[in-house]
């Protein structure tokens, strides 16, 4: 499947670990990419963060402090990074019984938690915009 | 062939491309691009539980031991007792070193009276082939044919009723852990009643058969996917390799069988003669029975949400008792399940916790397989 295959959806921000942000009235939503529930497969269970986690934005090295849960195949763990930093105010508990939502709608109804962010006009510069991540995509060949 | 010991290329299958065309998804495994998956890992699973899947499985390692002292020297290297193996038999075995631990988890064949296959894993053959020259007083004459043989894994309820359409001979004749040569599909192959999955099946061997030209393979393979394609047959990797023999309680080497875990520690026992008269690792392994084991292989079943996955800690009352050995999603029963290795003293039925994510969270000790052997599994009634 070529890169050009995977939905990239505009108006999003990416980071590099294939999260996707998406700024709402005072808050943001987060959730994975196409192309990386494509890469994981079926699946079959999300950890969700705790509701009021306090979380830094994805950097290196990568630490506990910047995880959002973790969303697993039957193969494979895929560690959530925080795209912002900021606390978790609500999770999508509907991953709990359908897990496989974020493979059928990875946009919309798959979304994973959503974040008060403490710093979003900084940090937001940090991620890539729909454009910059399809060519991203393209390079990771 | 042996270019490639020792060498960064990786090896690749005979079938390789029909595999690509199959639209498999590919991993790296013990130096060999292996398919992970054709379509989706769970249903790959399911087809084989349910109906039939089909594997190439020609990454395992066999060596071809014989002469007048094979016996002898198997006999010497292994823990099963080889005497009892018949012509056109197999047998489950491990090769132990001095310590007790395992150097490899094997099947033998026993092709003739003085003639030897020896199936071992992919990621042991160069150790196992320096081993066996190692040990070998006896002057066994030991081939690695590991690059001219092919090997597919016919495996699910339908397995043998799938090969039955491709020949006259009964294929109900060969019993569980007995082979026969047979003519399938006209190719002869010698198929035996194995199979690493938990669920009735064949292993298919072909051998002298050269990578540049793997035309029998090719030919069997296919044959075999035409044949099975009204039960719904499928294609199947390494991943649904993995949770079918993990559903069934079979152990990987490397997760529940390493050089510091011996066979009865991994309860193999009924693959361990200690009375057949001396092995390498038989007195270290009668040690362990007079003084007691300190460590036992165990089966946890996810009681919270959570999957289980090797290396993470088991506890029970907040204290690290063991460590899970392999664990995974159960596409069958839809629950994390897992194994690993914990204090003998636990008992089935007990509740211990693995620590998922940072979180403790409960799971039962229960033993194997984890289905319904009378539902699933080649005991099914």
């Amino acid at each position: 499947m070529g890169a050009s295959e995977y939905e990239v959806r505009e108006g999003l921000f990416y980071s590099k670990e294939h999260e996707w942000l998406k700024v709402e009235k005072g808050q943001v939503r987060v959730g994975i990419t196409d192309y990386a529930q494509d890469k994981l497969g079926d699946v079959v269970y999300v950890e969700l963060p705790v509701v009021g986690r306090k979380v830094k934005q994805i950097g290196e090295p990568k630490n506990r402090d910047m995880e959002l849960g973790a969303v697993e195949s039957v193969k494979a763990v895929s560690t959530v990074y925080s795209p912002i930093s900021g606390t978790v105010k609500e999770v999508n508990s509907t991953l709990q019984e359908r897990p496989e939502i974020i493979n059928t709608s990875p946009y919309d109804e798959g979304w994973i938690c959503v974040v008060v962010p403490e710093d979003l006009d900084k940090e937001i510069k940090t991620l890539m915009d729909a454009k910059a991540y399809s060519e991203y995509l393209k390079n990771l060949g | 062939m042996e270019t490639d010991i020792g060498c960064e290329m990786m090896k690749t299958l005979h079938l390789a491309s029909i595999h690509r065309s199959l639209g498999a998804q590919f991993i790296e495994f013990a130096g060999w691009e292996m398919p992970l998956s054709y379509s989706s890992l769970a249903e790959e699973h399911l087809a084989v539980r349910q109906a039939v899947g089909l594997f190439d499985v020609s990454h395992m390692g066999e060596f071809r031991v014989s002469g007048r002292e094979a016996l002898n020297f198997l006999q010497s290297v292994t823990t099963n007792d080889v005497s009892k193996l018949e012509v056109l038999g197999s047998q489950y075995s491990a090769v132990t070193n001095e310590r007790g631990g395992t150097k490899d988890d094997i099947l033998i064949y026993r092709l003739a009276e003085d003639d030897f296959i020896v199936v071992c894993n992919a990621s042991n053959v160069e150790k196992i082939g320096s081993w066996f020259a190692e040990k070998n007083r006896y002057n066994a004459k030991i081939e690695n044919i590991t690059m001219t043989t092919t090997l597919f894994a016919l495996q699910g309820p339908k397995a043998i009723s799938t090969l039955q359409r491709l020949t006259d001979f009964d294929l109900t004749q060969i019993k569980r852990f007995k082979a026969a040569w047979v003519d399938v599909a006209g190719i002869k192959a010698l198929v035996s009643r194995t199979g690493y999955t938990g669920e009735d099946g064949v292993e298919l061997f072909l051998f002298d058969e050269p990578i540049s030209d793997p035309r029998r393979a090719e030919k069997l393979w296919k044959a075999i996917l035409e044949a099975g394609r009204d039960y719904g047959i499928k294609p199947c990797g390494l991943g649904a390799r993995d949770t079918l023999r993990l559903e069934a309680g079979l152990c990987l080497y490397g997760n529940e069988l390493t050089e510091e875990i011996s066979p009865l520690e991994a309860r193999i026992d009924f693959a361990v003669k200690l009375d057949k008269g001396d092995f390498i690792g038989r007195e270290a392994l009668l040690e362990q029975k007079k003084t007691g084991l300190k460590k036992i292989r165990i089966g946890l079943r996810m009681l919270e949400p959570g999957i289980p996955r090797q290396g993470y800690e088991i506890l029970k009352d907040g204290e690290k008792i063991g460590w899970v050995s392999s664990g995974t999603f159960s596409p069958l029963l839809k629950v994390g399940i897992a194994m690993g290795y914990a204090p003998p003293e636990i008992k089935t039925g007990e509740i211990v916790s693995i620590k998922i994510h940072g979180r403790e969270r409960g799971a039962m000790v229960v033993g194997w397989p984890f289905y319904n052997p009378d539902q699933y599994g080649f005991k099914r009634k």
